[in-house]
């Protein structure tokens, strides 16, 4: 498919998913290769949401195999296959609101039980989204958009994850958190993590990402490279028609 | 007499046992946002372990409290792992009928294992009282209020340390965050389960104590009261259900200071009705947040209906109608009489819970103010019965509305809660008001049913009358339900939200629902009063509500002929397997609870 080397981190192939009968996803298949970031751009309602619920197991496809470092993840719980090494900032960020920040981050390193490392690593977050440590006992559900998105993506890298699957990230967030938060992101990256993200906005996502697949009503219609996929019209067109769908 | 500092003691200490029983509800429903209907039999089951360890092991009074807490503790984790967990997937209304069929079934159990006799339980301290202030305290007052400072501290530890409390506030807040952090909802829904029941059963060993005597009617006492707190302090919400419980303990024992005994559970239902109209969210929630009920999404299972031919429901019927004329035992046609009563009653039922989704869980009390009506009308202002009856239905209809309409903005669960205390309000008036229905006498010598003048005393006339009701209001309704006004009915029960914005009025249509369901149930309700001669404020009782519901799921929700055939089902196949009287609410448990497992669309299947 695309310009992936040799076995994939993780792999969806011919998935088919169904909402009762609504089908929503046909025939998809999604590489992301180890080290890499990978971009799924699509309008509203093209089924971006759901393949991040496929692959952390809160979805069971119909038809069609999701592997994760050769492994199958079909039939795990979440649970099971957040233990694996998957982490996940989800679509509107899903803080656990009355909790502290302190306790969001640490609720990231639930599947871990090293507490001196886990004490280490909330001194590594902090240092990495400076701004969060005057809030640590502050409630998660009074910070800002911003703070919030910055709370979620150090919760998610608190298990120490391979990979991390995010749902729009940028979503809803100022000019200036979106830099930020892009920037995060190709830092998580370069720390080796990768990195698999839903993004409606485009040419944003194309800035950090390797390779990009684009949506529309649960088919893939287009991928390949970021750079490739930049400067192609056909992206335009794909993006206009997925909007139009919603 | 008694000081008001008295009054404050007792009502405090009563209310550290409300909470005992608040907080695990409060717990569950923050977790799995149900309303864990059979709390109230584990209380109940504690209190009876407390019995048995007291009275016949003479354990001494920490051990007692160890094995109560530990009893309860490994059936509430049953209760999780065999009634519960597999319905994770079914539809929302599932787990809260499947905890009232295990309350059924382990009340029964408690029932049939001890009969239903009380039993004193005696306090393991000695009964001394000291004096304070203007008031006096004992130990056993010291030792609850001593128990409920333990518990609540062990709890906040346990959410606030460790990592499994962590995982339970993470569970409560967003169950598929929680999850997506490696939690496993399984051992969550385990954890609350078995503290919950733990609390709940050392609850009830404290009241059995306190009030020296435990019996079987405990029980739902205990579930509507550990409810009553739990919503008061906020649906879900740990330190509100303290705070829901010390509050209702002293509105009730104030109460019981002013206006005597009997209006203890008046003031109890009377603050859960308050507090779920004004503040739905309970008294400490926050303005902004979102109300603990979805509010789109079915309640209910949809399913294909079995289309019976017209030409064999006329068949069924004629040879209903004319089963009379065959040599059959009075017994049968005693049996049929009462199945063609509850079947009016589950008529009404399946329109209100099934048609517009309302699940009501005091219908009884329909019942009750159309059997008052049509008994005082006859009694008292010699209305001919067969018009007194007619009145029994329509003010059950007029007031049944009326009292339920403050609740018409409510879902799910909620209806649920507010139906249940409607109930027991409507019998706790009737208790009460005793210069209109004579209180707890009962009303006694209702003149016999008669029609046009004929009284109508053989069990063959007695028969085709209740059974000719039943089939026109069932025709009555199959009219309604194929309307215009019946698809709007279920637009409003699959999404108020979207029915709201094809500018239906919900109101109007709840009550549209409520005033003919209302009717159907005052009429049987009506006929019961003449059937019987003599009624008081028990005759009609949560049992039959619940009875009731249960044939209406065994129908099949919202399915007309289902509602009939579930009555006859219900009523009648005890009786075919001549199953003695006391198992019979253990078999409705069961029935209930299989249902909800393997075939929640009922027989017919739900419309
Ligand atoms: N839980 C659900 N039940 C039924 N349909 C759903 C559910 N979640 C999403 N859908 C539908 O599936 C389609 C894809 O949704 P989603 O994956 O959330 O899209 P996206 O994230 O791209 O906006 C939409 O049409 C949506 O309405
Ligand atoms: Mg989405």
């Amino acid at each position: 498919m695309t310009a992936s080397t040799p076995e994939p981190l993780l792999a969806l192939s011919n998935v088919n998913t169904f909402y009762g009968q609504a089908q929503v996803h046909f025939d998809l298949s999604i590489t992301v290769a180890r080290g890499h970031i990978v971009c799924l751009l699509g309008g509203n309602a093209s089924g971006k949401s759901t393949t991040m619920k496929i692959i952390l197991g809160l979805v069971k496809p119909r038809s069609g195999d999701v592997t994760f470092d050769g492994a199958s993840l079909v039939g795990l719980t979440t649970p099971q296959i957040v233990r694996r090494g998957i982490a996940s900032v989800p679509e509107a960020r899903r803080l656990f609101a009355d909790m502290s920040v302190r306790e969001n981050i640490l609720m990231g390193a639930f599947v871990r039980n090293d507490r001196e490392a886990i004490a280490q690593d909330l001194d590594k977050m902090l240092t990495l989204f400076p701004k969060l440590g005057q809030r640590l006992s502050q409630r998660a559900g009074s910070l800002s958009g911003g703070e919030q998105q910055m709370v979620a993506m150090a919760r998610a890298l608190m298990s120490r994850p391979r990979m991390v699957v995010m749902d729009e990230p940028t979503m809803g967030l100022s000019p200036l958190y979106v830099d930020r938060v892009l920037e995060l992101i190709r830092t998580i990256n370069q720390e080796g993590v990768s990195v698999f993200m839903v993004e409606q906005n485009a040419s944003l996502a194309l800035e950090i990402a390797h390779e990009a697949y684009v949506l529309q009503t649960g088919k893939i219609v287009l991928s390949g490279s970021a750079r490739t996929l930049k400067d192609d019209p056909r992206i335009r067109d794909a993006y206009l028609g997925g909007a139009e769908a919603a | 007499m008694s000081s008001w500092l008295d009054y404050t003691i007792n009502g405090l200490i009563v209310g550290n046992v409300y909470a005992l029983v608040a907080v695990g509800l409060a717990l569950i429903f923050g977790v799995s946002r149900l309303i864990n209907f059979a709390q109230g039999s584990i209380y109940l089951v504690g209190a009876y372990i407390g019995w048995v360890a007291v009275v016949q092991l003479h354990t001494p009074l920490p051990l007692t409290i160890i094995v109560v807490a530990v009893a309860a503790a490994i059936v509430g984790l049953i209760i999780e792992r065999f009634g519960l967990r597999p319905l994770q997937n079914s539809v929302r209304i599932a787990p809260l009928l499947a905890t009232i069929g295990i309350s059924f079934v382990l009340d029964q159990l408690v029932m049939l294992t001890f009969s239903p006799n009380p039993r004193a339980l005696p306090s393991q301290l000695p009964d001394v009282r000291f004096q304070v202030g203007g008031g006096t305290i004992g130990p056993l007052d010291l030792l609850i209020a001593g128990v409920g400072l333990t518990s609540a501290l062990l709890l906040f530890v346990f959410l606030r340390y460790s990592k499994l409390g962590w995982a339970v506030r993470a569970t409560a807040q967003d169950r598929d965050a929680a999850m997506q952090m490696g939690v496993d909802v399984n051992r969550v829904n385990q954890a609350v389960f078995g503290i919950a029941a733990a609390l709940g059963g050392v609850s009830g060993l404290l009241v059995g104590m306190y009030y020296n005597q435990i019996d079987t009617a405990m029980s739902l006492q205990a579930t509507l009261k550990g409810v009553v707190a739990e919503v008061v302090g906020g649906a879900g919400n740990v330190p509100g259900a303290v705070i829901g419980s010390l509050l209702l303990g002293l509105v009730e024992s104030y109460g019981v200071a002013v206006f005597g005994t009997s209006y203890r559970n008046l003031f109890a239902f009377l603050l859960l009705v308050v507090v779920l109209v004004l503040r739905p969210n309970g008294l400490f929630a926050s303005a902004r947040q979102a109300p603990p009920e979805p509010l789109t999404g079915t309640f209910i299972a949809p399913s294909r209906p079995v289309r019976i031919p017209r030409w064999a429901l006329a068949v069924a019927a004629a040879i209903f109608a004319i089963l009379p004329l065959f040599p059959v035992s009075f017994y049968v046609l005693q049996t049929l009489i009462n199945a063609w009563l509850l079947g009016m009653l589950a008529l009404s039922l399946t329109l209100v819970a099934g048609t517009i989704g309302q699940v009501s869980l005091g219908h009884a009390a329909l019942l009750a103010i159309g059997a008052y009506t049509s008994a005082l009308l006859s009694l008292t202002l010699n209305v001919p019965v067969g018009l007194a009856i007619i009145g029994g239905g329509l003010m059950s209809a007029a007031l049944g509305t009326l009292l339920i309409s403050p609740s018409f903005r409510l879902r799910g669960h909620y209806v649920s809660i507010a139906t249940l205390a409607i109930g027991e309000i409507v019998s706790l008036v009737i208790l009460n008001w005793e210069s209109v229905t004579r209180g707890p006498i009962g009303i006694s010598g209702i003149p016999p049913l008669s029609l046009f003048g004929t009284e109508l005393i053989s069990p063959t006339s007695i028969y085709w009358f209740s059974f000719a009701v039943m089939v026109v209001l069932a025709l009555l309704q199959g009219r309604l339900l194929t309307s215009h006004l019946g698809r709007s009915f279920r637009a409003i029960r699959d999404d108020d939200i979207a029915a709201r914005a094809y500018g239906l009025s919900l109101n109007r249509y709840k009550s549209l629902a409520f005033i003919f369901g209302g009717f159907a149930a005052g009429v049987s309700g009506g006929i019961a009063a003449h059937l019987y001669s003599y009624i008081n404020h028990e005759t009609f009782n949560t049992q039959q509500s619940i009875l009731a519901l249960t044939v209406v799921i065994l129908g099949g929700l919202g399915n007309v002929v289902g509602a009939m055939l579930g009555a006859v089902a219900l009523v009648g196949l005890p009786e075919v397997f001549r199953i003695a009287a006391e198992y019979r609410i253990l078999i409705y448990g069961i029935v209930l609870l299989l249902l909800v497992r393997f075939r929640p669309q009922g027989l017919l299947g739900t419309i």
